[in-house]
C-alpha cells in the first residue's frame, strides 16, 4: 500500500512538474534531427525553446500561436543547410549579447535557397541575419526590435553580409538600429518593404548592383543611407517624414553611379543629401514639401537631375562647400518641375520654359557652419533672411537649370472650396446681422 | 463664473470669435480636403503637421485681438470702472477676464477639434495621443497670446494702438526674435548654447513647435551630437511649460503694471 501510495505521489509530482518545456525541446531539436531530407514538419500552437539548428533541408510550418523560443544565449534558429523553409512563426528570445565574437539574430542563415516567410519577430538583437547566404526568400516577416534607445544596444532588421542574389519582399521592420543593413553585398533585390522608426531604414555599405523597389521608409532617422556602393538601382521607393535635426530621405555618400528614379521624398528633413557622389542619375522623382529638397555638397560630381517635380520644399535645392564639378539639372534639353518657387513661362507651349532658372541662396554658409542652423529652417524669419542677403549681394548660386519644366496644371478644387467657404461665411455672417436688424424691429415694435 | 457667463454672451454677439472660428473651421477643412489623397497609416501625421504650420499664422493674431478688444470693450463700455469701483481690483478683474476669455475661446476650438476629429476618422488610421498632444499644443498657443492680448488691451487708449501692438507682437514672434537668433548663430558654441537655447525657446511658436513635433515621434532628437544634446537639455515639455508660465506671468504683470482704466475713441 505504502510502495502504491509513493508511486502515485511520484508519478503526481512529475505531471505537476510540467516539464512539458523541455521536453518540447528535446522533442523540436530531436524531431528535426530525426527527419529524413525534405521532409515537412508543422508544429502545434504552443511554444517551443530554441537555440535549435537545422542542418537538413526540411520545412518547417508553424500556426498563429506557434512561438520558438530562445534563452537569451545565442541564435534562436540557425540554419546550416540549404533548401530549408521556414514558414509562420513567432522567434523570440535571442542573444543580446554585444561582448560575444558572434552577433546573435533570431534566425541566423548560413546557406543557400532557403525561404523564411511570415515570420514575426521580437526581442532579438538582429532580426534575421544573412551571412555568406545566397539565392534566398526573405518575405512577409514581420520584425520589430527595441525601439529607440542606444544605437547599439540593438541590431539590425534585416543583416545581409557578404550575401548575394537574394530577394528581400514585403517585410516590415519598426524600431530596430538600422531596417535592413547590407554589407559587401551583391545583386540582392528588396521589393515593397516598409520601414520605420530605426536609425537608418536602408543602409548599405560597399554593396553594388542592388535593386531597390517600392519600399517604404517613415519616421526613420535616416531614410536610406548608400554609402560606398555602386550601380544600384533605386525605383518607385517612398521616403516620408524623416525628419529629425540631421535626417534625410536618401543619403549618398561615395556612391557612384546610381540610378535614382521614381521615387518620393515627401516631408524629410532633407530629400536627398548627397556627399562625394559621382555620376548618380536623379530622375522623375517627386521631392516635395522637404525642409531643403536637395543638398548637394562640392564633392559631389557628374550628377544629373532631370524630370523631377521639386516643390513646396523650403529649399529646393542647396549647394554647400562650393560649387561641385559637371553636376546638371537639365538633360537632353529636359531639367526639372519647380512647381511655384520660381515665376515661369512657356509662351511656346512646348512643356520648357522660355528662361533658365537660377536659385540664389545666402544659407549655405550658415548651414555648414552651424548644425543649429536646421532648427531654423521652418521659421518664416528665414525668408526675411534671405531676402535681406538678396538685396545686399551676400548670396550665392545654387543651382541653374537651363530648361525648366512648365510646372504642372494643378486643379483649383482647392481654392474654390476655400472661397465658396468664405461666401458661405459671409452669408452666414450677413444673415445673423439681418436676423438681428429683423429681431430690433420687432422688439421696437413690441415696445411699441 | 459671473465673468465667464458674461464674456461668453458678449462673444457668441460680437463676430470676432465667429470669423476666427470660421477661419480655423475653413482651413482645417480644406487642408483635410487636400490630405485626402495622403496614405491611410502616415497621411495622419502628415495631415497635423501640415494643420499646424497653416494655423500658426492665424491663431496667434486671432487670439491677441480677442483678448485685446475683449478688455478694450470694457474701458470702452465703461463697465470696467464700474466693476473695478464695486469690488474688484484690476488683478482680480484681469484674472477673472482671462478665465472667461479662456473659456470661451477654447470651449468652441475644442469643439471643432472634437468634430474635427470624426472626419478625420473616416480617412486616416487615428493615433489619440498626437491629436491630444496637437490638441494641446494649440491650447497652449491660444493660452499665450490671449493672455499677450489681454495685456495689449489693458495698456492700450485706443483700437488704433491695439493694433498697432497686435501687429508688432505678431510681427516679433513670426519673424523678429529668430532672425535675430539667426544673427547669433554663427557666434554659438558649447559655452553658450543653453543661453541661445533657452532664448530660442522663449518662442512660444518653436516652443510649442518642437513639443509638438517630438511629442507625435515625428521630429527623431535621437543620435544628436554634443552640440545638440546641450541645446536640448530638458525635455521638450519642460520648454513648453517654461514658456507658458514666462509669458503668462509677464503678459500678466504687464497688464496689472501698466493698465489704463480709461480708453478712447
Amino acid at each position: 500500500m505504502k510502495k502504491l501510495a509513493l508511486l502515485t505521489l511520484v508519478l503526481s509530482l512529475f505531471i505537476l512538474g510540467k516539464p512539458e518545456k523541455n521536453l518540447a525541446a528535446e522533442n523540436l531539436q530531436a524531431k528535426i534531427d530525426s527527419l529524413q531530407e525534405g521532409a515537412v514538419l508543422h508544429l502545434k500552437d504552443q511554444t517551443y525553446p530554441g537555440n535549435i539548428v537545422i542542418d537538413k533541408s526540411i520545412t518547417i510550418i508553424g500556426t498563429k500561436h506557434t512561438v520558438i523560443k530562445g534563452d537569451g544565449t545565442g541564435n534562436v534558429i540557425s540554419i546550416t543547410a540549404p533548401n530549408v523553409k521556414l514558414n509562420q512563426l513567432t522567434v523570440t528570445g535571442g542573444s543580446m549579447n554585444r561582448n560575444s565574437s558572434e552577433e546573435y539574430a533570431a534566425i541566423k542563415i548560413h546557406t543557400n535557397n532557403n525561404v523564411v516567410e511570415h515570420i514575426t519577430i521580437r526581442n532579438s538583437f538582429h532580426g534575421i541575419y544573412l551571412s555568406q547566404a545566397h539565392h534566398n526568400k526573405i518575405r512577409y516577416n514581420d520584425i520589430t526590435g527595441l525601439g529607440n534607445g542606444e544605437i547599439a544596444a540593438q541590431g539590425n532588421g534585416l543583416h545581409i553580409y557578404y550575401a548575394n542574389d537574394n530577394l528581400l519582399e514585403a517585410n516590415k521592420i519598426e524600431g530596430t538600429r538600422d531596417g535592413m543593413f547590407f554589407e559587401y553585398a551583391n545583386n540582392n533585390r528588396s521589393v515593397e518593404n516598409k520601414i520605420s522608426h530605426t536609425r537608418y531604414g536602408l543602409h548599405y555599405m560597399y554593396s553594388d548592383e542592388n535593386i531597390f523597389k517600392g519600399n517604404v521608409f517613415t519616421m526613420n532617422t535616416g531614410g536610406a543611407a548608400i554609402m560606398n556602393s555602386n550601380h544600384l538601382k533605386l525605383e518607385d521607393n517612398q521616403f516620408i517624414i524623416n525628419y529629425g535635426n540631421q535626417s534625410f530621405g536618401l543619403l549618398l555618400l561615395q556612391a557612384n553611379d546610381n540610378y535614382i528614379a521614381g521615387n518620393t521624398f515627401f516631408m524629410n528633413q532633407r530629400g536627398l543629401y548627397i556627399d562625394q557622389a559621382t555620376r548618380n542619375t536623379i530622375t522623375g522623382n517627386r521631392v516635395i514639401q522637404n525642409q531643403i529638397g536637395i543638398e548637394l555638397w562640392a564633392s559631389s560630381t557628374d550628377q544629373i537631375f532631370t524630370l523631377n517635380k521639386i516643390s513646396d520644399n523650403t529649399f529646393p535645392a542647396i549647394t554647400l562647400g562650393g560649387s561641385g564639378e559637371g553636376n546638371t539639372w537639365s538633360q537632353h534639353g529636359k531639367g526639372n518641375d519647380w512647381g511655384t518657387s520660381f515665376p515661369l513661362t512657356d509662351l511656346d507651349q512646348n512643356g520648357i520654359g522660355d528662361f533658365p532658372v537660377t536659385y540664389h541662396s545666402s544659407l549655405h554658409q550658415l548651414l555648414e557652419d552651424q548644425e543649429l542652423t536646421s532648427l531654423f529652417l521652418k521659421s518664416p524669419a528665414i525668408a526675411i533672411y534671405e531676402k535681406i542677403n538678396n538685396t545686399l549681394n551676400s548670396d550665392e548660386i545654387m543651382f541653374t537649370d537651363k530648361h525648366p519644366l512648365a510646372a504642372e496644371k494643378t486643379s483649383h478644387a482647392s481654392l474654390l472650396f476655400v472661397a465658396l467657404g468664405l461666401l458661405v461665411g459671409l452669408i452666414l455672417l450677413k444673415g445673423r446681422h439681418y436676423y438681428a436688424l429683423h429681431l430690433e424691429g420687432m422688439e421696437g415694435k413690441h415696445k411699441r | 463664473m459671473h465673468y465667464i457667463w458674461k464674456e461668453w454672451k458678449e462673444n457668441i454677439r460680437g463676430k470676432g470669435l465667429w470669423l476666427s472660428l470660421s477661419i480655423i473651421v475653413l482651413l482645417s477643412i480644406s487642408i483635410l480636403y487636400r490630405s485626402s489623397i495622403l496614405s491611410f497609416d502616415q497621411g495622419f501625421y502628415v495631415l497635423l503637421i501640415n494643420l499646424f504650420d497653416t494655423i500658426i499664422y492665424f491663431i496667434p493674431i486671432l487670439c491677441l485681438f480677442i483678448g485685446a478688444f475683449s478688455i478694450f470693450q470694457e474701458k470702452e463700455q465703461k463697465t470696467l470702472i464700474m466693476l473695478l469701483t464695486k469690488k474688484d481690483n484690476y488683478p482680480s478683474f484681469l484674472l477673472k477676464k482671462s478665465l472667461g476669455l479662456y473659456t470661451v475661446v477654447l470651449v468652441p476650438l475644442l469643439g471643432w477639434f472634437f468634430l474635427y476629429l470624426l472626419l478625420l476618422k473616416f480617412q486616416f488610421q487615428l493615433d489619440m495621443k498626437s491629436y491630444l498632444i496637437f490638441v494641446l499644443a494649440i491650447v497652449s498657443l491660444s493660452l499665450v497670446f490671449l493672455q499677450m492680448g489681454a495685456a495689449i488691451g489693458s495698456f492700450s487708449r485706443s483700437r488704433m494702438q491695439i493694433i498697432g501692438y497686435t501687429i508688432f507682437v505678431w510681427f516679433y514672434f513670426f519673424f523678429l526674435h529668430d532672425f535675430l537668433l539667426l544673427s547669433f548663430l554663427p557666434d554659438v558654441t558649447h559655452e553658450n548654447v543653453k543661453l541661445f537655447s533657452s532664448f530660442f525657446f522663449l518662442n512660444p511658436l518653436q516652443a510649442v513647435r518642437m513639443f509638438l513635433e517630438t511629442g507625435m515621434g515625428v521630429y527623431s532628437f535621437g543620435h544628436m551630437s554634443r552640440l545638440l544634446e546641450m541645446f536640448m537639455w530638458t525635455k521638450p515639455v519642460f520648454f513648453l511649460i517654461g514658456n507658458l508660465f514666462i509669458w503668462l506671468a509677464i503678459s500678466f504683470g504687464i497688464a496689472i503694471i501698466f493698465n489704463r482704466k480709461e480708453g478712447y475713441e
